[in-house]
């Protein structure tokens, strides 16, 4: 059986979203650029795992999260500090910090690591979130595959925007074309993940079928086959300020 | 504090006071799209229950469907967003200086990655906010046709493939 078939799903869902997520989890399942498909898998499990974990809603309601010493439940894959980075971008994604970002460097993770994961959460968490909307089980996570990370880092990354590096507009247009094709402008929240292109990639394929594509978010006309942009925008809306997210 | 999309005028306070100011929010069906953005994040299936019945009542299977994706969406973006510290861009900022001040936007956590906007941009902005939406129009339309264009001239093209 393959996966995403969305037989029991209260509405039908289109070719383009089940392609998206059975692509997304065919590339969670490999190896990336700079963490094992194992590891990437493992990053999912934690997407996940953080939902029940108990630290984090002990954090979540305490005044910072400094302040509630503890440890998750280890993971045979991960280190501690990857499993709490995972928790983190989960629960209580609107406390993250630069100086959080630094320490996780400081405890071996680099930043190009940290990007990579941060695109797994992200990918795996907003399929959940996608099921957990229509009333859908989650899916089943992809058996972790072989191969080796490619360890590529774009040339022109630079500092100075965002806690992470990222990839300019000039800079793409030679090291990754494709990132920010169509578009007048490399938007932040496309390029924040740009250290490593595949990341952004998934990125693209979910919000091209989840929303609108990167390069029509710009355009007022553009909208979904039900839902006025009016509509989609007041859906967005409400998730961010839910998130208290100022972006 | 209202605006205009897609020739909808809404008022955007719901996207702070929740579905029942959305009621009145101007968007057709805005009181279940906001509750069911509330449901989710809260973690509610009882309420997630009855407004999956209700939208796709009001607005259709497929309705449904988007409203689904739209806040998959958002919940994936804004923890990009959060975990990177990324800034709003000046341009944005500009047009959009008086919905952050209105929707007292700045008091989240991550505005902190934002610096305001100058006097001279927030004027900026004033002065070309009615002009945005033609100008985005225009500049997608711009985009569309070279995309045909790049089209036509790729191997194949015209070839009845």
């Amino acid at each position: 059986m393959q996966s995403f078939e969305y037989v029991d799903a209260p509405v039908p869902i289109d070719e383009g979203i089940v392609a998206a997520h059975r692509e997304v989890w065919r590339r969670i399942a490999a190896a990336g650029a700079w963490w094992t498909g194992a590891e990437r898998v493992a990053i999912a499990v934690e997407v996940r795992r953080a939902e029940t974990c108990v630290l984090c809603r002990e954090r979540k309601v305490a005044l910072s999260p400094a302040a509630v010493m503890g440890e998750h439940e280890p993971n045979d894959v991960l280190s501690a500090a990857a499993v709490d980075a995972v928790h983190r971008i989960v629960t209580d994604a609107r406390r993250l910090s630069k100086s959080w970002v630094e320490k996780l460097a400081a405890a071996g993770m680099s930043d190009a690591h940290y990007v990579e994961l941060l695109g797994v959460v992200v990918a795996a968490f907003s399929v959940d979130e996608f099921h957990r909307g229509l009333g859908l089980p989650p899916e089943r996570l992809p058996e972790p595959g072989g191969g080796v990370p490619s360890r590529e880092r774009p040339a022109g990354v630079e500092p100075g925007v965002a806690w992470v590096p990222m990839l300019s507009f000039r800079a793409a247009k030679t090291s990754a074309p494709d990132l920010y094709a169509g578009m007048p402008m490399a938007p932040n929240v496309i390029a924040a993940m740009s250290l490593v292109p595949d990341a952004v990639r998934d990125l693209k394929r979910l919000s091209s079928v989840h929303y609108v594509a990167d390069a029509e978010v710009a355009n007022p006309l553009a909208r979904g086959e039900r839902l006025t942009r009016a509509q989609m925008e007041l859906v967005a809306a409400r998730v961010s300020a839910l998130n208290e997210c100022f972006y | 504090m209202s605006g205009t999309l897609d020739g909808e005028e809404i008022d955007l306070s719901a996207i702070n006071a929740g579905p029942a100011a959305a009621a009145s929010s101007g968007v057709p069906q805005g009181e279940l799209l906001v509750g069911f953005a509330d449901a989710l994040l809260a973690r509610d299936g009882s309420e997630l229950v009855r407004l999956r019945e209700a939208i796709a009542a009001a607005l259709g299977p497929g309705g449904l469907r988007e409203t689904a994706s739209v806040a998959a969406n958002f919940q994936r973006m804004v923890r990009i967003a959060d975990a990177t510290g990324i800034p709003q861009q000046v341009p944005l900022l500009m047009l959009g200086g008086d919905v952050i001040e209105e929707l007292d936007l700045r008091r989240f956590a991550s505005a902190d990655n934002t610096p305001a906007a100058s006097g001279v941009q927030r004027l900026l902005g004033r002065l070309l906010r009615p002009l945005a939406p033609r100008l985005m129009q225009r500049a997608a339309a711009s985009l569309e046709k070279r995309k045909i264009d790049k089209a036509n001239r790729s191997p194949g093209a015209g070839l009845g493939a």
